[in-house]
């Protein structure tokens, strides 16, 4: 097997690989196990524009620097910041979903089936884009949006949004475009300074509620006034 | 590009120089004020010295939308950092829990208020999709602790629900800038240069497109606070100090337009209707919903909030309907008497302690100068003529129709019924009079009464909004007499 080949294959690989992660993120009950897994995920992404690469030539370094960042910063800085929140945080590692796991694994499977039949139609941008980015991405995408709202833990909501946004990165990558190395680092560095805020966020929330479950943070609103005048109103009548 | 990197740098710089000294200190305020004034200076001098805004560069430079909004930030930005470097002292003083967050034992407040100014300029100056995103995310980063200076449960709850719905609704524009890219590449573009895209604009394939701009529209428009996205911008508004409000009101929204703005810019000529419906439906919806909400509204915060909503999709249906200008002059003012109305509000609130309607009364006899100001500002944002706002609206009911301008009449009626009440039931009335007759069978223990030197202080800080609230009127004088001579 020549070297060509074995990348033609490598890509396909990424791509399940990166969709078992989508399944296993929406069953793992642990957050530690979580954090790994979008870990993985930032592993796999990064190694998607390498193994898009033809390899006749020697990658360009844009290509080398940006694919070493991502796995620098999604794979090792940003888990390490999560893991390290949720430790000073003292988040309990349970996840109490709103949605079951055997539901979040069907809706899930929901999700990708309607990416893929979604995304067959799509025309392929270059020759060398694997039929399996468009989908895959998608499916991560709606992965990611599925946990932030069907999670109660804010910390499991920020690693909804990673999902998310691995998603976004992955669909970027697959389709093989390129929009320079300046955007480029703006973006990871945009996203590590989010999950930075978002961890003193949670640091904070948890002091000052002894909880970071999100869906208590709900006094805000204007439901919920409206509610307490009418009660009031039916207690002087 | 030298003006522009001036206007981002010199801003981040001090940013970082302020983190390293104490924040808390007299120093930094006045590090705040001397950014401010040289921001200032240096817009006058990319609006008026060509040479400072040579065009050859790919990345920054500025045209004559973005030194409008340029020039509009950059004031808003003067007058509030003033109002802030005297606000915070008197804030110290009286409120009952006061904290800044902390990044490595150091407070980030006034940091962070600079670092949003640099973020804001690179909105403002970037000539590429892809850095207008990285600096629009930017935005949000370095504004979420400023929404948290106070550390109550309710500003983090505030802060958390505008890190996380912002960033997933800047994520979708992230998206849609990648399909752009997808666009562009279609019409033989490779990158996300602004002009270049422009140039190419008619063979951008259109699906790609209308997907990329429906993302971009959805991601910008959570920014900007277009309904059905707007579910960030309550709550973050009335929590954040009032100058941090004004800035998030009148400066942030404006930028976040202008994102939008730069995608219809590039727009095929056989898509502009397809995008300007879109804008008009969403700006339709925001009038509604701000409507639905102010009316019976308890927290006059909340609803300064929602009047932005309102504001931001009548410039958007002003935008839609190819008013470009008019859309213009409806934010400028906006962010004008906005900003003036947000600074009011903090006074009131360090005042009095509360953000209740009901509690708070008569402070036109307690705080006459913040009175007067209040009411003013709240007719002119109700455009009230000669507010600049009633120019605009007026001029947007007689291009848009019989059937949508009667729709945008009731509509503001119903805003300007509901605002009117709320400010009436402040400005009148005797202190605690309404918290009294709400909490009859409670025996709740009255607010205390603010002391004098507590309303003496708050005087004082009516001195910003005196100057903001007399250029928007002298602005609308100015605009009124030209609609009457020339009828639009």
């Amino acid at each position: 097997m020549n070297t060509a080949s074995f990348f033609e294959n490598f890509l396909p690989a990424l791509f399940a690989l990166l969709l078992a992660m989508d399944l296993l993120l929406a069953v793992s009950s642990r957050l530690l196990h979580c954090i790994r897994l979008v870990a993985f995920q930032g592993l796999i992404i990064g190694l998607i524009p390498l193994a898009m690469w033809q390899w006749t030539t020697p990658p360009h370094t844009e290509l080398i620097v940006i694919a070493g960042l991502n796995i620098a910063l999604k794979c090792a800085l940003i888990p390490y910041l999560l893991a390290r929140t949720m430790r000073s945080a003292h988040v309990c590692r349970e996840l109490e979903p709103l949605v079951g796991y055997g539901t979040s694994l069907l809706i899930v499977l929901a999700a990708a089936a309607f990416s893929f039949f979604f995304c067959r139609e799509l025309p392929l941008p270059g020759e060398n884009v694997s039929f399996l980015a468009a989908p895959v991405a998608f499916t991560t995408i709606l992965t990611g949006l599925f946990l932030i709202v069907s999670r109660k833990k804010a910390i499991t909501q920020a690693i909804g949004f990673l999902t998310f946004e691995n998603g976004i990165t992955a669909f970027g990558a697959g389709m093989a475009l390129e929009y320079g190395l300046v955007v480029e680092l703006g973006i990871l560095l945009d996203v590590f300074v989010l999950v930075f805020v978002m961890g003193i966020a949670v640091f904070r929330i948890s002091r000052e509620f002894q909880h970071i479950d999100s869906d208590r943070l709900n006094t805000l609103g204007d439901w919920s006034g409206d509610d307490e005048n009418e009660a009031e109103m039916k207690g002087e009548n | 590009m030298t003006g522009a990197l001036f206007l981002i740098l010199v801003p981040l710089t001090a940013a970082v120089l302020t983190y390293f000294i104490d924040g808390r200190t007299k120093t930094a305020r006045i590090i705040l004020i001397l950014t401010a004034v040289f921001h200032a200076i240096m817009t006058a001098g990319v609006i008026f010295l060509p040479a400072l805004r040579s065009d050859d560069s790919r990345w920054l430079g500025f045209d004559d939308l973005g030194m409008t909004v340029l020039a509009i930030t950059s004031l808003l930005f003067l007058a509030v950092s003033i109002h802030t470097a005297f606000w915070i002292p008197a804030d110290r003083h009286y409120a009952h829990s006061h904290s800044h967050i902390l990044l490595f034992g150091k407070p980030v407040f006034l940091p962070a208020m600079m670092a949003f100014l640099a973020t804001m300029s690179m909105v403002i100056a970037a000539k590429n999709f892809g850095l207008l995103w990285v600096a629009v995310e930017a935005t949000t980063l370095v504004s979420a602790p400023l929404i948290c200076y106070h550390l109550s449960p309710g500003s983090l709850e505030a802060m958390w629900k505008y890190l996380l719905i912002c960033s997933v609704g800047i994520a979708l524009a992230l998206f849609g800038t990648i399909t752009m890219t997808v666009a562009a590449a279609s019409a033989d573009v490779h990158g996300l240069n602004m002009d270049a895209i422009k140039t190419a604009s008619e063979n951008l394939n259109p699906a790609w497109f209308k997907a990329a701009f429906i993302f971009m529209l959805a991601g910008y428009g959570t920014k900007m606070g277009l309904a059905p996205f707007h579910t960030w911008l309550p709550d973050a508004h009335s929590e954040a100090p009032g100058s941090i409000s004004a800035l998030l009101s009148g400066a942030l929204l404006n930028c976040s337009f202008l994102g939008i703005i730069r995608v219809l810019d590039v727009t095929p000529a056989d898509l502009q209707d397809f995008a300007h419906d879109l804008l008009i439906t969403l700006g339709m919806i925001s009038l509604i919903v701000a409507a639905f909400f102010i009316i019976r509204q308890s927290d006059f915060k909340r609803m300064l909030a929602y009047s932005s909503v309102e504001h931001m999709g009548l410039a958007a249906i002003l935008w839609g309907l190819g008013a470009e200008t008019y859309a213009l002059i409806h934010m400028c003012g906006h962010s004008i008497i906005k900003m003036s109305l947000f600074l009011l509000a903090g006074n009131i609130l360090l005042a009095y302690g509360t953000r209740t309607v009901s509690e708070v009364g008569g402070i036109f006899g307690k705080l006459p100068r913040n009175a007067v100001l209040w009411l003013t500002g709240i007719l002119l944002i109700c455009g009230t003529p000669p507010s600049p706002l009633f120019v605009t609206e007026f001029l947007l009911v007689k291009s848009a129709g019989p059937v949508l301008g009667s729709v945008v009449l009731l509509l503001l009626f119903a805003v300007f019924a509901g605002m009117s009440m709320v400010c009436l039931n402040m400005c009148m009335g005797t202190h605690g009079h309404g918290h009294h007759h709400h909490h009859h069978g409670h025996a709740l223990p009255l607010p205390p009464e603010p002391d004098t030197l507590r309303l003496k202080t708050t005087e004082k800080l009516a001195l910003v909004p005196t100057f903001t609230i007399l250029l928007a009127l002298l602005g609308g004088i100015v605009l009124t007499i030209q609609l009457v001579r020339y009828g639009g």
